[in-house]
C-alpha cells in the first residue's frame, strides 16, 4: 500500500466513521440540521462506500460512475443547507440548490461517458461555486459567533474549504493527469475530515479542552461582580457575561425570594420585574428544577409571547441556579436563532448556572458584611458624636457649676458683699451657650434623621434677606446689603434659609476683630440665586475652606477670637442649603477676609406675579431699593 | 497659705476665670496661661507649686507642655483638668498627680488641688 493509498483510507475511514456518528445523532435527537448533517456525511460515506465495493467486488463502471457522480454532488447541496441551519440564507437558495444538483447530476449520468472532460468541467464549477458560497458562509457565521460555537464553527468552514479545494483538487488532477495535485487533493480531503470531525462531533478530551478558555473568560469577566454592592448592576453585568459565553443574544437571570414564590428580574430600565416563580420558560425550569430547550419561545409560552418578540428570543435555554439544594433562581439564554450545536453543550449551561449560583452566593455575602459595615460606622459615628456633644457641653458646664458655688460660698461668708457682677455675667453668657449648643445638636440630630420636614413656600428672596438685615439692626448692628438688579421668588423653607444666613452673619461678625460689619449681597446667575455675605475678617485658610462644613471642625485660627461654637454651624447650613438643591462654599474676600456664598435654585419674579399665591411675596421694586437703603 | 503658688492653663478665659476664682477664695496665688508655650512662659517667670492643666489646647497642648515642662527638669505636680471621659488616662500618660473632670465643682478642684499641693 503506498502512502496516499493509506492516507486516502484514514480519510474514507474517518468520513465513515462521521457518517456514524451523525447518524446516532439524528437517532437521538431528531431535527433539521441534523439531518443535514447527516446528508453531507451520508453522500461522502457513500462515494466511499461505492469505491470500494467496485474495488474489491467489482461493480459495473457505468453504475459505480453514475453512482459517484451523484452522491458526491449532494455534498454541496448539503452544505448550503447546512447555512441555511446555521445563519440562514435566502428562501430559494436551498431550493435552487436541490434544482442545480438535479440537473448536474442528471447531466453528469447521461453524458459522462462520452465527455467525460466536460462534465468534469461543470463539476468543479458546481463545487466551486456551491461549495465556496458554503464554505464563506462558515468562515463568516465562525467570525460572528463566540465562545466555544466559534471553535466549532471554525473547525467548520475549516472541513468544508479543505473539502471543496481536495475535490476540485482531484477532478484538475484526473483531467490535467497531474499527480502531484492528487496527493494534494487526498491530503486536503484528510485536513477536512479531521476538521469536520472537530467540528461536528468532537471527542470528550476536545470538548474539556475547549471549555476551559470559556469558562476561564466568564470567570475572568465575572469574578468581580462578587464584590459590587449594587445587586441589579451585578446581575445585568453577568447576563452580558453568560450571553457572550454561548454567542446567545441576550441572558436574564431570575433570582428567587426565600420561598421561592417570586422570581426576581433586574431591568434595564433600573427596577426590577418580579413575577410569578412559574411564569416564562425561565419560571418552568425553575418551578420543574430541569434544564428546558425551545425553538419556538412565542409559540411555547403564548401567554407571554409579546415579551419574546420584543428581544427576538425564538430559541430559550433555561437552566435552574442551585447550590448546595438551594433553589437560588433561574438562568435563560435567548437568542433569535439557535446558537448551533447548543444543544450538544448544555453541560456549558449547566456549568455556568453553577458558577452563576456561586457567583450571586458570594455577593450577597459580600453585600451583608458590607452593610454591617456601615451599621457599624454609623455606630461609630454615633458614638463620636455623643462624647463630642458631651465634651463641649461640659466646659460652660464647669462654668457655671463654678460660678455658682462661688457666689453661694462669698454670700455664705459674707452676706453684705456686693454682687460680684461679672460672675452672674459669666453664668448668664455660659447658659446661654448651652442652650445654643443644646438646639444645634438637636438640629444636626433632625437634619440628619431627616425628621425635619422643610415647610416649603415661594419667597421673595429679597424680602428674607431684608428681614434678617433688619434683626441685626435691631441690635444696633446696620449691615449693608445690596439687592438683586430683578426681583427674584426661591422655593423655602423660610425659617430654614434665615437662620442659615444668622449663622453666617454671626459667624462673619465673630471673626472679624476690627469691628467691620459683614455685607450681604444677593444675584442671579443662570437658575440660581447667589446670597453672599463678605467679611474682612480673620479669614479661612485654603486648606479648611471645605473642612469648615464638616461636623465638628473648628478652624485652626478660631483662638485668634473668643470662640463658643461646637463646630457644628457651618455643617448644619449646608444640610439646610443642600436640601434646597443649592450649594454653600467660602471663598477668600478681595483685600482680606471670608465670603460665604449660597446658591440656591430661583427664578425671577416677573413672570410669576400673576401666578396663584404670588401675593404673599409680591413687592414693589421701591420697597427693595427701601430695604437697601436701611 | 499665701505662699502656695498655682498655674492654671486652660484656652477657655471663662473657665480660667472661674477656676482663679474658687482658688483665690480659698488663698491661693493664682496665675493663668491661654495655652502650653503661654504657660512655660509663666513657668519661667516664675515657678508655680502646682500647675492645673487643660489637655487639649491650640499652639502647645497638655501632652506637648508637660513634656517640655519635664525636660527643662521641673518636678512640681500637674493636675489634669478636662472635659474628656478618659481624664484618668490622659493624666497617667503625663505622669501627672491628680486629674479633675469637667463639670467639676468647688471642693472637687479645691481637694485635688490640697492633696497634691507641698506641705501636705
Amino acid at each position: 500500500m503506498t502512502a496516499t493509498e493509506l492516507i486516502s483510507l484514514v480519510t474514507q475511514a474517518l468520513f465513515v466513521g462521521l457518517f456514524l456518528a451523525t447518524l446516532w445523532q439524528l437517532l437521538r435527537r431528531p431535527s433539521r440540521s441534523s439531518l443535514d448533517t447527516l446528508l453531507l456525511f451520508g453522500s461522502i460515506a457513500a462515494v466511499v462506500l461505492v469505491s470500494r465495493i467496485a474495488e474489491w467486488f467489482g461493480l459495473n463502471e457505468t453504475l459505480a460512475t453514475g453512482l459517484t457522480i451523484v452522491f458526491i454532488n449532494m455534498a454541496p447541496l448539503a452544505m448550503i443547507r447546512l447555512v441555511d441551519d446555521f445563519s440562514g440564507t435566502a428562501r430559494w437558495i436551498p431550493w435552487l440548490g436541490v434544482a442545480v444538483f438535479v440537473g448536474v447530476s442528471a447531466i453528469s449520468v447521461v453524458a459522462y461517458q462520452s465527455s467525460p472532460r466536460a462534465i468534469e468541467l461543470i463539476l468543479i464549477a458546481w463545487f466551486l461555486l456551491v461549495g465556496g458560497y458554503a464554505a464563506a458562509s462558515f468562515a463568516w457565521a465562525a467570525a460572528r459567533s463566540r465562545g466555544i460555537t466559534r471553535r466549532r464553527m471554525t473547525a467548520v468552514a475549516i472541513g468544508a474549504v479543505s473539502f471543496i479545494a481536495a475535490i476540485v483538487l482531484v477532478l484538475v488532477g484526473a483531467l490535467v493527469e497531474s499527480e502531484v495535485t492528487s496527493v494534494i487533493g487526498q491530503l486536503l480531503a484528510l485536513a477536512s475530515a479531521i476538521a469536520f470531525f472537530l467540528g461536528f462531533a468532537p471527542p470528550g478530551w476536545v470538548r474539556r479542552a475547549w471549555r476551559e478558555p470559556d469558562l476561564r473568560e466568564f470567570l475572568q469577566h465575572s469574578i468581580h461582580l462578587a464584590s459590587l454592592t449594587d445587586e441589579r448592576k451585578a446581575i445585568m453585568d453577568l447576563q452580558s457575561a453568560v450571553a457572550d459565553t454561548f454567542g446567545a443574544t441576550g441572558a436574564a437571570i431570575g433570582v428567587a425570594d426565600p420561598q421561592g414564590r417570586v422570581l426576581r428580574y433586574a431591568r434595564r430600565t433600573g427596577e426590577w420585574l418580579e413575577s410569578p416563580s412559574d411564569a416564562f420558560i425561565g419560571g418552568r425550569a425553575f418551578t420543574q428544577q430541569r434544564r428546558i430547550v425551545t425553538h419556538d419561545a412565542p409559540g411555547e409560552d403564548p401567554e407571554n409571547a409579546s415579551t419574546y418578540q420584543e428581544v427576538a428570543a425564538h430559541t430559550v435555554i433555561a437552566a435552574p441556579i442551585t447550590l448546595e439544594d438551594r433553589r437560588i433562581g433561574v438562568l435563560t439564554v435567548f437568542a433569535s436563532r439557535a446558537p448551533i450545536f447548543i444543544e450538544d453543550d448544555m453541560w456549558l449551561l449547566d456549568l455556568i448556572a453553577d458558577q452563576t449560583g456561586v457567583l450571586l452566593e458570594a455577593r450577597a455575602l459580600n453585600a451583608e458584611e458590607a452593610s454591617l459595615q456601615s451599621r457599624e460606622e454609623a455606630a461609630r459615628l454615633k458614638e463620636e458624636f455623643l462624647s463630642a456633644a458631651a465634651h463641649d457641653l461640659r466646659t460652660p458646664l464647669t462654668v457655671v457649676l463654678g460660678q455658682a458655688e462661688l457666689l453661694e460660698r462669698r454670700a455664705a461668708r459674707n452676706p453684705t458683699a456686693p454682687v460680684d457682677a461679672a460672675g452672674i455675667a459669666r453664668i448668664a453668657r455660659e447658659a446661654r451657650r448651652l442652650r445654643d449648643l443644646v438646639s444645634q445638636l438637636l438640629d444636626v440630630q433632625r437634619l440628619e434623621k431627616g425628621a425635619a420636614p422643610m415647610e416649603l413656600a415661594e419667597h421673595n428672596l429679597w424680602d428674607v434677606v431684608s428681614a434678617v438685615q433688619e434683626r441685626f439692626g435691631e441690635h444696633g448692628l446696620d449691615l449693608r446689603a445690596v439687592p438683586p438688579a430683578a426681583p427674584l421668588v426661591a422655593t423655602m423653607d423660610r425659617m430654614r434659609i434665615e437662620q442659615v444666613l444668622d449663622n453666617l452673619i454671626e459667624n462673619a461678625i465673630k471673626y472679624t476683630t476690627s469691628g467691620e460689619l459683614p455685607e450681604i449681597s444677593v444675584d442671579w446667575e443662570g437658575d440660581q440665586a447667589r446670597i453672599a455675605v463678605i467679611d474682612k475678617g480673620v479669614g479661612v485658610p485654603e486648606a479648611e475652606r471645605e473642612r469648615i462644613f464638616e461636623r465638628f471642625y473648628r478652624g485652626s485660627n478660631v483662638e485668634k477670637v473668643t470662640d463658643t461654637g461646637m463646630g457644628l454651624g457651618l455643617y448644619i447650613c449646608r444640610r439646610i442649603v443642600e436640601g434646597h438643591g443649592g450649594r454653600i462654599w467660602a471663598q477668600p474676600t478681595a483685600g482680606g477676609g471670608t465670603t460665604f456664598v449660597v446658591t440656591l435654585p430661583a427664578r425671577p419674579a416677573v413672570e410669576a406675579v400673576a401666578g396663584p399665591g404670588a401675593a404673599s411675596w409680591q413687592i414693589s421694586p421701591a420697597g427693595s431699593e427701601a430695604a437697601a437703603d436701611a | 497659705m499665701p505662699d502656695v503658688h498655682v498655674l492654671v492653663v486652660d484656652d477657655e478665659p471663662d473657665i480660667r476665670a472661674t477656676v482663679s476664682a474658687m482658688l483665690e477664695i480659698e488663698g491661693y496665688a493664682v496665675t493663668e496661661a491661654a495655652n502650653g508655650a503661654d504657660a512655660l512662659h509663666r513657668v519661667e517667670e516664675r515657678a508655680p507649686d502646682v500647675i492645673l492643666l487643660d489637655m487639649r489646647m491650640p499652639v502647645l497642648d497638655g501632652w506637648g507642655f508637660a513634656a517640655e515642662l519635664r525636660r527643662r527638669g521641673h518636678r512640681m505636680p500637674i493636675v489634669v483638668m478636662t472635659a474628656a471621659r478618659d481624664a484618668a488616662h490622659w493624666a497617667s500618660e503625663i505622669a501627672a498627680s491628680a486629674f479633675v473632670a469637667k463639670p467639676f465643682g468647688f471642693d472637687d478642684l479645691i481637694t485635688a488641688v490640697e492633696e497634691v499641693r507641698p506641705g501636705t
